[in-house]
């Protein structure tokens, strides 16, 4: 029995350290309905700083915290200023996607200046340990305890009692309402940023010293996990983010204690979509903050599509078919067959994000549904490739749209974190179910690609099947945007309430949309399958989702042409940057940067 | 009858110039370095690894030259980095294998980066030699696959009997990092431990981005074992390591040799006193390999104490070279070179040669380490 007073004071230490993340999320969530994924990099940004204040300039524990919070609440206002303001006007996705680009930016910084080498930060506290039920706990868990609720209290008291306090929250429920009062927005949003900045640094800070280590790698996971403690808790809402992150804490720590620790973030990402399938709007959304916009304009940047004349597009296509006759080096071939397989993944997900209005940031759970089904048929029943690959694009459409299904009823940015949500949780189930997915040995051995009895090994003939896979499937999608159907879709994406007036049921026409997009995505995947021989859980990840969102951002929702130019652009990009080494996932995310700035509406516009 | 003459004495001394260039371009081409491809993380949550291969190759190749490089010409290494992801990973193999110049290929560092482009390899003919790829079905790509790395079946038994024979612990906990290699190595220890008779109370598997384990400790702490042994990397090994200690776990604590590392001692500070690791080598050890690989390090990177990776990725250049001297420059004759070349001086095996069955080294060496006062020191044989 005193071990569960043990799983629960753990739950609510590691908790605590979530709440610090969460915050300033909240915050910035808050004001400006961005769920700011660069987070995460201040938060790296600030333990480094952290450590060059405790180890190389030897400041003590109040002074270190100043510092940190000034640096990186200067981070902060540089962001704002130069990444986030230019962008007010432009569609909502716009800053969302900044904010991975400047991820993208500041950790790659952090990491050119401090090597990826994990560093030892020295907690500068005295060590000494108050015994607690069967464990301890030390000076830093109660400080950690006490940045977090006192922030969260002063940032309650400054929101309720102070001018500029007002004029936060005058802007968070209605920006133009609020302009037109008088309230200067952009003082406003700098303020939060700054604060939220600040935050970020000292959490990250004083995280480092918790484990006493700190590395380039943390930001990812540092933001994912207070995502997840922010909208359970309820976006937007300061002291939501901290009740949720210590919920998230002891449901990590109790999933530990009944199922063991391979299980723990599975519980987390459980327990985000179960609150949002139950309440929406998380579980301590106040009743008085604004209505959840709907999906209209979302996402969508209102352009006219470029329109690319059909001979253009035949010619193109005629010189991708016939490339490999031509003596380009199979590197070029393999490069592009990157692309095609992108490209699918692009196509599914234009169709879901773009055409129906659904953003989905767990796309790569689908590639990894279609691989492991293609994989496991071909290999233990021996099905034909050809047919296993069609079985994997199947099953991926039956699973995925069966997975998604709760999140249709979720709007704005709910969904893409629900869908994030969903991507993780496919992950850590082909991690845990050993006796079908082989857990984390994986999948080897996995049958070359074969059609009709003949293999396709040759980096040609692999390009070849998977173009013309590509361009099959992109005509079908091409029919169903100009059908009927296709009209439906965009109705439901530019105003479901009038849509639902006009009597179309829109879970059904989402899951339509979602059975194609799975059909597409299951292919792709299947196709990654038997060209790898070799897959395992981390094979499809989070940052394969994120590549996905991206090239369908870049290429303009809903575009189907736009996917495909996109999928080509990004993964051409890199490939073009790989002589710059270290350097180019640094100049890519300045690309993307550029691009969110100067075409947020993609290359080829929204149809 | 003299026009003629002109011409053919124009026809002649072109055919001159020709040849002088021709000559001229031979010799160019044979001062030019032998290059090999690698294929490994320098950017993405992988990149540290990459830096510390990068360490190692330098160190290798700085003795291969000063040696006389190989048969006179310079041993060089083209790094493209595949954020150890798959689609990357390909997209390389396939620019190393339509590149003539390289005439072997190095890497990758993660099972999926690595086992998606063998079959590019494989095909080709270009020898992938994955000196970090323990995953058992690495080297079953094809006799194109060939490694150094520690394989398990050898080094987990070694572990168990420290933790077993000689600690005399016999009921033991064991958390392993949740991927192919700890699983892997998980299932060797396993096995080899109850052979020896001890008892597994618990085991925990946990994925490589996880900070905290005090509520798997609690878990530990339940099944009461008298020993916790970590299949971990040096930075969740010593997280491990100080949370085991800060929720008062006192057990004795065993590590694989892959948390060997100055950084384990940095990052985990007191609480890795008297842990036990078994490892490969060992700087105190007085073979000259060792000795050359040290002094040679830490003055070529201003007295940083190399790891377990850069020893990886040293050992790993040197048996390229050994290799390359023997095959040439010619792919497959390389390939065939692996099967010859024998007792390669070596950090980490002592000296290395393959077991052409497996196409992996055999012949684990194991020192029997314990952290004492910040430091890696031979265990004396005296209980903690």
């Amino acid at each position: 029995m005193s071990s569960w007073l043990d799983y629960t004071i753990n739950g609510l230490i590691v908790g605590n350290v979530y709440a610090l993340v969460a915050v300033g999320l909240a915050l910035i969530f808050g004001v400006s309905r961005l769920i700011n994924f660069a987070q995460g990099s201040i938060y790296l940004v600030g333990a480094y700083i952290g450590w060059v204040a405790v180890v190389q300039l030897h400041t003590p524990l109040p002074l270190t915290i100043v510092v940190v919070a000034v640096a990186a609440a200067i981070v902060g206002l540089i962001i704002e200023r130069f990444g986030l303001r230019p962008l007010q006007n432009s569609v909502r996705i716009a800053p969302l996607l900044a904010t991975i680009g400047i991820s993208f930016v500041l950790d790659q910084l952090v990491m050119l200046t401090f090597s990826p080498n994990p560093r030892a930060l020295p907690s500068q506290l005295p060590d000494v340990r108050f015994q607690v039920g069967g464990g301890t706990i030390g000076p830093l868990d109660l400080l950690i305890a006490g940045v977090g609720l006192t922030s969260a209290l002063l940032l309650f008291v400054f929101l309720r009692y102070s001018k500029l306090g007002w004029a936060v929250r005058a802007t968070a429920q209605d920006r133009d309402a609020a302009m037109q009062m008088g309230v200067d927005v952009n003082r406003v949003n700098q303020a939060v940023f700054g604060i939220a900045a600040a935050l970020g640094g000292v959490s990250g800070m004083l995280v480092g010293m918790y484990y006493n280590q700190i590395d380039t790698a943390m930001s990812l996971q540092a933001t994912l996990k207070g995502v997840v403690a922010e909208v359970v808790g309820g976006a937007g809402n300061v002291p939501g983010a901290v009740i949720g992150s210590l919920l998230l804490g002891l449901v990590e720590s109790y999933g530990v204690a009944v199922f063991g620790t391979s299980y723990r973030n599975l519980f987390a990402f459980l327990l985000l979509v179960v609150v949002l399938v139950l309440r929406p709007n998380g579980l301590f959304a106040s009743a008085r903050q604004a209505p959840p916009e709907p999906l209209t304009g979302t996402f969508i940047a209102p352009s006219r599509p470029v329109r690319i004349p059909r001979w253009a597009l035949l010619a193109a296509a005629g010189i991708f078919a016939i490339l490999p006759l031509f003596p380009v080096s199979f590197y070029v071939l393999q490069t592009l067959i990157n692309a095609w397989l992108l490209g699918m993944l692009a196509l599914s997900l234009t169709l879901v994000a773009g055409t129906i209005g659904q953003v989905s940031l767990g796309h790569a759970a689908l590639l990894a549904i279609g691989a492991y089904t293609s994989a496991l048929l071909s290999l233990t029943l021996n099905v034909p490739v050809g047919l296993a690959i069609i079985g994997g694009g199947l099953m991926s459409a039956a699973l995925g749209t069966a997975l998604i299904s709760p999140s249709f009823r979720l709007r704005g940015h709910y969904v893409s974190i629900a869908t994030l949500a969903i991507g993780e949780i496919v992950s850590l189930v082909i991690l845990n179910w050993e006796s079908v997915t082989r857990g984390p040995i994986g999948i080897s051995g996995i049958p070359p690609l074969s059609l009709f009895g003949y293999e396709l090994i040759s980096p040609t003939s692999i390009y070849w099947f998977s173009f013309i896979v590509m361009v099959v499937l992109a005509l079908l999608q091409g029919r169903l945007l100009g059908s009927h159907l296709g009209r439906s879709f965009r109705a439901i994406r530019d105003d479901d309430v009038a849509a639902r007036a006009y009597g179309l049921s829109l879970n059904r026409y989402k899951s339509l949309a979602f059975i194609f997009g799975g059909f597409a995505a299951g292919v792709s995947g299947g196709i990654a399958a038997h060209l790898y021989s070799y897959i395992n859980h981390e094979t499809f990840n989070t940052q394969q989702s994120i590549l996905a969102l991206t090239v369908v951002i870049l290429g303009g929702l809903g575009n189907v042409v736009g996917a495909i130019v996109g999928a080509v652009a990004l993964v051409g990009l890199p490939e073009v940057f790989r002589i710059a080494a270290e350097y180019r996932i640094l100049i890519y995310g300045i690309v993307l940067l550029l691009l969110v700035r100067f075409r947020p509406q993609g290359l080829l516009g929204t149809i | 009858m003299s026009n003629i003459d002109r011409r053919s004495l124009i026809k002649s001394s072109l055919a001159a110039v020709m040849a002088g260039a021709a000559a001229r371009a031979a010799f160019a081409q044979s001062s030019e370095p032998i290059l090999l491809g690698v294929s490994g993380p320098l950017t993405g949550p992988n990149a540290q690894y990459g830096t510390q291969w990068k360490q190692g190759f330098d160190l290798a190749l700085d003795e291969i030259l000063a040696a006389g490089g190989i048969n006179g010409r310079k041993l060089a290494y083209n790094f493209e980095d595949s954020q150890s992801d798959p689609r990357q990973s390909v997209a390389i193999a396939q620019k190393f294998v339509s590149d003539p110049r390289i005439v072997l290929e190095l890497g990758d560092f993660s099972s999926p980066a690595s086992m998606a482009a063998s079959p590019i390899y494989q095909r080709a003919g270009l020898v992938q030699f994955g000196f970090t790829n323990s995953h058992p079905d690495f080297t079953k790509g094809g006799d194109f696959m060939w490694s150094t790395s520690v394989s398990q079946a050898d080094e987990q038994p070694l572990l168990a009997s420290y933790a077993v024979r000689r600690l005399n612990l016999k009921k033991l906990a064991v958390l392993h990092l949740n991927t192919d290699w700890g699983r892997t190595s998980r299932d060797y220890f396993v096995n080899a431990a109850k052979e020896y008779g001890a008892e597994i109370a618990v085991t925990e598997g946990y994925i490589a981005e996880e900070r905290d384990f005090r509520s798997t400790l609690v878990r530990v702490r339940d099944a009461n074992p008298d020993g916790l042994i970590l299949i971990s990397y040096y930075s969740d090994g010593a997280l491990i390591a100080r949370q085991a200690r800060q929720v008062g776990l006192k057990q004795v604590i065993c590590a694989a040799s892959s948390v060997y590392s100055p950084k384990f001692l940095e990052l985990g500070g007191e609480a890795v006193e008297e842990v036990h690791v078994g490892t490969r080598y060992f700087p105190e050890d007085p073979r000259q390999e060792v000795q050359k690989f040290i002094t040679g390090f830490k003055k070529k990177y201003n007295g940083q104490e190399p790891d377990a990776f850069n020893a990886y990725a040293y050992d790993a250049m040197n048996m390229a070279a050994a290799v390359v001297k023997i095959g040439g420059t010619d792919r497959r004759a390389i390939r065939d070179a692996f099967t010859k070349v024998k007792d390669v001086p070596s950090v980490i095996f002592g000296t290395a040669t393959f077991d052409v069955a497996t196409r992996r080294v055999k012949g684990a060496m194991n020192a029997e380490l314990v952290v004492r006062k910040g430091q890696f020191a031979l265990w004396d044989g005296k209980p903690t």
